[in-house]
């Protein structure tokens, strides 16, 4: 009996992870153009290594009355933006269904576009 | 004024975590503002001072000071211990016109851009795009700045036409503080632009073949590069295709480059008489762990620019995990007899897609190459003609004492004229070996350990041979340079100590040349080495 419940819960965290890791994931808008903005002095080793990287990472409330929501970037200026990343966290998704979609996580990173001489 | 920012760091490290390396300061130089300084003769004239004053504070200290682009480099030859400089933002381009052309030059002045040392490939690119031009060849991405290329000497595969130095034809040098230490050099028996145009970036003219070819692929000890002229050529595409052939048929035509008389023949890439075509680039993947009858091969033909074409870029792109890539490595660490297994697997993600056919541009067809994590890449230069027996021996030798994660490829170049170009034989093959990086354990040699193997395998065989400026060796090994590259180590040095100051050869100066033992100067000095020939 006991090993039955253990292979029952080993199952569950397994799907468990499973879910929360599908849930967890990055939709990149990347410009097929120009260069993005370097970064010599970071040190990220991710994918935007040794690029100069904006986040975002808030929690929006939209009204009833609200259709949409906009936020305005000043860090790119006229060059334009190179990459935008949307990450999707099962907590994000967990905020705004019980708060009826009311709040939302926003988790966004983006890159500007090098100004070119 | 152009603005230089300095910053406090202990470490440096490549794009690719080859390092990290120590330093004490990093610099940032931006250009003046268009809007303050509306000639861009004179935001170039004035990052040139900026970059003077830099020398001389480095000089004062005593210190070394060395300037770096993207950072693709996976060798230490863009390392410096006390000072670097990160040139990205200097990336002014200027248009040529006819009248700075010189009267004997054999370049048409529309082929011919003058572009500031941080451009990058993919920016020199477009804007030789929006010319309707294109360059004549790149590596296999488009990261590098223009500076970094030619001092490393990349290269792609294109067997006709050479490396980036190749279509270099002047060279912007600042090898000092004083008002004379800003030097154009063109090839005399090749020049390109007048002595008006040298006027413009205040600079001093040396006309001279054999200066230019040791400046050329210069390893960051001719100075500060702060400019280049290049000859483009007009914009072309490139019909790219991906097949699996017989082994035999691949190292064939890799040690005849006899493309023309192969029993390889694709459809519609064949001359009048029905003879396959010569091909722009040629390509062969190899899987060291498997003992399959066929390559992969990716082979290109270049075609006039006709418009429209199908869209080459593919819409969607996703990329392994992270993590999952670094949990092989550490499995692979620690249970190497597993590394073949992890290739096989991903193989599809690491191998192009067999019969895979793209039409496009240069700059379409070699993209972006996103961080994939840390890497590693060795490569040597061997005459096209030892192609299959140096990857015999190197497959044997990484089979008995590997396996390392990594595969090989083969890339054919034709001959550069740069003093220490490695790629110096008519056609040279780069074979090389790249993949993820690992760590020494008590199971898997160390990536310099593999490297130094891969010298003595090549040695012990009596290939002749040359080894990529900027990827992972063991530097160290006994006279490397002169092994390589015999008496042009000397001529190099013997232009390097001419053109520089001894204070400035130490200045410019590193472990990578320390290392490979050539940062030592001459003992001669000829008085008339450094002039106009």
């Amino acid at each position: 009996m006991k090993s039955i419940n253990k292979t029952f819960v080993k199952w569950s965290i397994t799907i468990i992870i499973c879910c929360l890791f599908s849930s967890c994931y990055s939709v990149r808008l990347k410009n097929v153009y120009g260069d993005p903005m370097p970064d010599p002095v970071s040190d990220r080793t991710d994918f935007y290594r040794m690029q100069k990287v904006q986040e975002i990472d808030t929690v929006i409330t939209i009204k009833v009355t609200d259709k949409d929501f906009t936020m305005l970037l000043k860090e790119c200026g006229t060059a334009g933006i190179h990459t935008v990343e949307y990450r999707n966290t099962f907590g994000g998704v967990l905020l705004s269904a019980v708060t009826f979609g009311r709040k939302r996580r926003v988790r966004v990173k983006y890159v500007c576009m090098k100004p070119t001489n | 004024m152009a603005k230089t920012t300095p910053y406090a760091k202990s470490s440096w490290d490549t794009l690719h975590n080859n390092g990290p390396f120590p330093l004490k300061t990093l610099y940032v130089t931006e250009l003046a503002g268009s809007a303050n300084m509306f000639s861009k003769y004179d935001r170039y004239n004035d990052a040139a001072l900026e970059i003077q004053r830099l020398i001389r504070e480095a000089a004062d200290r005593n210190e070394g000071f060395r300037p770096y682009g993207s950072s693709w480099s996976l060798s230490h030859i863009a390392h410096q211990k006390d000072n670097m400089h990160y040139n990205g933002f200097m990336s002014i381009h200027i248009p040529i016109p006819p009248a700075l052309t010189h009267e004997n030059s054999s370049y048409a002045n529309e082929n011919l851009f003058f572009f500031e040392c941080g451009n990058t490939i993919k920016r020199i690119s477009e804007v030789l795009g929006s010319h309707g031009k294109s360059l004549k060849t790149s590596g296999a991405s488009n990261g590098q700045t223009i500076a970094g290329c030619i001092s490393t000497g990349v290269h792609g595969s294109a067997l006709n036409v050479g490396s980036v130095q190749d279509y270099v034809v002047g060279i912007n040098l600042i090898v000092g503080d004083k008002p004379t230490d800003i030097v154009y050099l063109e090839r005399h028996t090749k020049p390109a632009l007048n002595d008006d145009f040298a006027k413009k970036i205040h600079a001093t003219v040396i006309r001279n073949d054999h200066l230019f070819n040791a400046a050329l692929v210069g390893l960051g000890a001719f100075g500060f590069i702060h400019g280049v002229v290049i000859e483009a050529e007009d914009r072309f595409l490139l019909k790219r295709y991906v097949k699996k052939i017989k082994k035999e048929t691949a190292l064939a035509l890799a040690d005849t480059m006899d493309f023309e008389n192969s029993t390889f023949k694709i459809d519609g890439e064949v001359d009048e008489n029905g003879k396959p075509l010569r091909p722009y680039h040629y390509k062969v993947f190899i899987n060291p762990y498997t003992n399959e009858d066929e390559y992969v091969i990716e082979i290109m033909y270049k075609k006039p620019y006709a418009i429209p074409y199908p869209d080459p870029f593919p819409v969607i792109k996703t990329s392994l995990y992270k993590d999952l890539i670094y949990l092989l490595i550490k499995l692979s660490e620690k249970f190497p007899k597993s590394i073949p297994w992890f290739i096989k697997q991903l193989r599809k993600t690491i191998l192009p897609e067999v019969n895979e056919e793209t039409l496009g541009t240069l700059y379409e067809t070699f993209w972006d190459a996103p961080y994939q994590g840390p890497a590693f890449a060795c490569s040597v230069g061997i005459h096209h003609k030892d192609s299959s027996k140096a990857y015999k021996v190197l497959e044997k030798m990484t089979q008995d004492e590997g396996p390392i994660p990594g595969i090989f490829a083969m890339r054919f170049v034709k001959q550069t004229e740069a003093t220490l170009g490695f790629t110096k034989f008519p056609i040279t093959c780069m074979l090389e070996i790249d993949g993820v990086l690992w760590e020494k354990s008590r199971k898997i040699m160390s990536l310099t350990e593999y490297s130094r193997r891969m010298i003595e395998v090549l040695q012990e065989n009596n290939i002749p041979f040359t080894i990529h400026w900027g990827k992972n060796s063991d530097w160290k090994f006994p006279n490397l340079a002169t092994h390589m590259f015999g008496d042009k180590v000397t001529e190099w040095k013997k232009y390097r100590n001419g053109l520089l100051s001894t204070e400035m050869q130490q200045v410019f100066s590193n472990g990578f040349l320390e290392d490979v033992n050539l940062n030592t100067p001459n003992d001669t000095n000829d008085d008339d080495l450094i002039v106009s020939l």
